[in-house]
C-alpha cells in the first residue's frame, strides 16, 4: 500500500516506522525536519519537509496515487482540512484523521473521514486502568475483584 | 437576524464596525486570543467574546444554533472551514460565509458546503481583470442559494455574439442579459437590442455557465 503521512510526532513516527517494516510504501511530512530523527534507522519510506497544507507538498510525495492518507499533526483543523482535501479531490480511498477535540470527531466521522480522538481512548484507558490490577494494556488484566 | 462573527482580527473588526451601526441585529464577536479579545470588547463591549470558533462546545455555548448568519474570518484556513461546517452541520446556520487565506482552497470550501468565500487574492484580481482590455468574464457576485453569479462581460470583436439581437444568441439555460453598456451609455436590454465588440454586459447566469458564456462572447473555449 502506498501511504502518505502528516506529521512526524510521536505518533506519526511510529505508524510510519510499522507501515514501513511492513513493507508499505510510506511518504512523511512535517514542516520541521527535527521531526524527522523521531523515525528509527530501519525506516525505508520518504521524508519530505513541508505543511501537508501545501499543493506543492503533496504533489512531490505522489498524493494522487496514495492508497491512503493519515492525518496526524497537532491541529484538529489542520488535519481536518488536509483529509478532506485527500479525500474529496486528490480521491484517496482510505483517509485516516486524528481529531483531538471528541465532538469535532464525531462531526468528522458523520462527514464521511474515518476519524480518531486520542482524548477519549486516553481517558477509556486511564478510567478502566483504576479498576484494573495488572498495568495497563495487559492482556491479562482482569477487573478488580472479577478475576478472583 | 443573528451574526455570529469568528476571528477579531483586521477583517472581523471592520465586520464588526459596520455591523454595529446596522440596526435590529445581534451580532458576536469570537476572538481566541485572550489579550485582542479584552482590546476589543473595551471597544466594542459585550458584544465581543473569548473563546475558540472552532470548537462544538463553544459555539453552542454563544447561541449558534439560533444563528442565522456565520462568517469565518480568520487568518487560520483550516479554521475558518471546520468553523463553517460545525455551523452548518451541528447547528443548522442557514448561510456560512468564509475568508480563505490561501486562494487554492476555494473551490475545495465550495465543495465541503461553504456557502460563499472572500478571498483577498480573487477580490484584487477581478479589479485588476476589469481593468485589462484583454478581460472577458469577470465574477462579480454569487446570488446565494439560487445557484446564480451575476458577471461582467466583455464582448470581444469578432465573437459569435458580435453584431447580433440578444433573441438570436443562444444563451445557456436560465442566463439573463441584464445590463448592456455600450458606446451610448448603459441600457436594459431587450431581445432586438444588437450587441457590438467592445460592450460591456451584465449578466446573470449559473454557476456552471460561465465557460459558455466566454465562448459566446470571445469565440474561443477557454483554454483550461
Amino acid at each position: 500500500m502506498n501511504v502518505v503521512i502528516m506529521g512526524c510526532g510521536r505518533v506519526g513516527a511510529t505508524v510510519a516506522a510499522r507501515l514501513s517494516d511492513e513493507g508499505h510504501a510510506v511518504s512523511i511530512v512535517d514542516t520541521d525536519s527535527f521531526a524527522f530523527s523521531r523515525l528509527p534507522k530501519s525506516f525505508q519510506g520518504r521524508c519530505v519537509v513541508g505543511s501537508g497544507n501545501d499543493l506543492r507538498v503533496l504533489e512531490e510525495v505522489g498524493i494522487r496515487e496514495a492508497d491512503a492518507f493519515i492525518a496526524l499533526a497537532s491541529g484538529d483543523n489542520r488535519n481536518i482540512l488536509a483529509s478532506q482535501r485527500a479525500k474529496h479531490v486528490f480521491e484517496v480511498k482510505t483517509v485516516v484523521t486524528r481529531v483531538k477535540d471528541p465532538q469535532r470527531s464525531e462531526i468528522y466521522e458523520e462527514l464521511g473521514l474515518r476519524t480518531f480522538s486520542p482524548t477519549t481512548i486516553g481517558a477509556d484507558l486511564a478510567h478502566d486502568a483504576l479498576f484494573n490490577d495488572a498495568p495497563a494494556g495487559s492482556p491479562n488484566g482482569t477487573p478488580n475483584g472479577a478475576g478472583g | 437576524m443573528y451574526i455570529i462573527v469568528v476571528g477579531g482580527g483586521i477583517v472581523g473588526y471592520g465586520i464588526a464596525l459596520e455591523l454595529q451601526v446596522l440596526p435590529g441585529h445581534e451580532v458576536t464577536i469570537v476572538e481566541r486570543d485572550s489579550r485582542r479579545a479584552a482590546e476589543l470588547r473595551a471597544e466594542l463591549g459585550e458584544m465581543v467574546v473569548h473563546g475558540d470558533g472552532s470548537e462544538v462546545a463553544f459555539l453552542e455555548q454563544i447561541g449558534a444554533a439560533r444563528a442565522d448568519l456565520l462568517i469565518a474570518v480568520t487568518a487560520d484556513d483550516g479554521a475558518n472551514l471546520v468553523t463553517c461546517q460545525v455551523a452548518k452541520h451541528r447547528f443548522s446556520v442557514a448561510r456560512t460565509i468564509s475568508r480563505v487565506n490561501d486562494p487554492r482552497n476555494e473551490e475545495l470550501f465550495h465543495l465541503l458546503g461553504v456557502d460563499s468565500t472572500i478571498s483577498a487574492a480573487q477580490a484584487v484580481m477581478a479589479q485588476i481583470e476589469t481593468t485589462l482590455p484583454e478581460h472577458t468574464v469577470v465574477p462579480l457576485m454569487s446570488l446565494e442559494g439560487s445557484g446564480l453569479k451575476v458577471v461582467d462581460l466583455h464582448l470581444q470583436d469578432g465573437a459569435p455574439a458580435d453584431g447580433r439581437p440578444i433573441r438570436d444568441i443562444r444563451l445557456p439555460e436560465n442566463a439573463l442579459i441584464s445590463l448592456v453598456v455600450g458606446a451610448d451609455g448603459p441600457t436594459v436590454p431587450d431581445g432586438s437590442t444588437v450587441l457590438h465588440s467592445g460592450d460591456e454586459v451584465i449578466a446573470v447566469i449559473p454557476l456552471d455557465a460561465e465557460e459558455m458564456m466566454r465562448e459566446l462572447i470571445t469565440g474561443r473555449p477557454v483554454a483550461s
